[in-house]
């Protein structure tokens, strides 16, 4: 029994990643989140978006994962907008005032331009 | 794996492991459908069950030998506890006012004030997973015993649905 989740990165230009996650984000798959992330940020990226466009659920597991990361590049300096979350997502997102503290942008055309 | 009862009860028992949190949340989903909650709220209950379920694996201590004492933390995720205390009871019981839902780990469960809070930047976000249980129900009750471990009840109005 696995929950899916597909997890695929890109570069945009020198110093932008996108790493864009399919499916569900739960406690017993978040590793493998945190650890796509991280080996994005080992290439000294400014600017890492989430592309949240396509989970169709997450927990306070990928919440966490989420914040982690997110103290993780404020302090070397950068940036980590998340793009695209769906009703769901973003509700949980709202409930836990997350809203407050992520950059949360349409899509990633839109999250490539923050901090342009 | 699925046992029903009378009077609208249903109980599940998972081990007590990461990747059966999902076996309990889409239960949870399943059951709130079959009633009359939308379906945002049924996402809902699916939401907090698999926050109180997963509190459980990530948080839950194992009881030590003889019953008090100093707690052996649990090893990592997905590791089964060597005491009987390897499940999670997750109860499901509704009638024409609630649905009720109890998540009960019988090992020493995890202590609420022990969760480990989230910061960002000197701000305290505290523990999500018991943020979410607390924002999505309308009524949470947790019970921490060190005999019979750890019992999250939650309760979602049938009557106040929607709003």
């Amino acid at each position: 029994m696995t929950t899916q989740l597909k997890i695929e990165s890109h570069m945009e230009g020198q110093y932008a990643a996108v790493l864009s996650l399919s499916g569900e984000v739960d406690v017993a798959n978040v590793a493998r989140v945190r650890e796509a992330a991280l080996k994005l940020l080992e290439r000294q990226i400014k600017r890492l978006i989430v592309d949240l466009s396509n989970v169709e659920y997450m927990d306070s597991s990928g919440l966490g994962a989420l914040v982690a990361l997110l103290k993780r590049v404020r302090e070397s300096g950068g940036q980590m907008p998340l793009a695209g979350a769906k009703p769901r997502v973003r509700r949980l997102f709202e409930i836990t005032g997350l809203d407050q503290i992520f950059s949360l942008h349409e899509d990633v055309p839109a999250a490539l331009k923050e901090g342009e | 794996m699925m046992e029903e009862a009378a009077s609208g009860r249903v109980e599940l028992r998972i081990p007590r492991q990461a990747q059966f949190v999902r076996v309990a949340r889409l239960a949870a989903c399943a059951l709130a459908a079959q009633l009359d909650f939308t379906y945002d709220v049924v996402k809902d209950i699916e939401l907090a069950v698999a926050e109180a379920c997963t509190n459980a694996v990530e948080h839950a201590v194992a009881r030590p030998a003889g019953g008090r004492g100093k707690a052996a933390p649990a090893q990592a995720l997905g590791a089964v506890a060597d005491d009987g205390c390897d499940e999670i009871v997750v109860r499901f019981a509704s009638d024409s006012q609630q649905l009720v839902v109890e998540v009960i780990d019988r090992g020493q469960g995890f202590d609420p004030r022990a969760v480990e809070e989230l910061e960002l930047e000197g701000e305290r976000l505290g523990g999500l997973g018991l943020m979410v249980i607390r924002q999505v129900m309308d009524e949470v009750d947790i019970e921490c015993d060190e005999q019979t471990g750890t019992c999250v009840r939650m309760v979602k109005y049938r009557a106040r649905e929607g709003r």
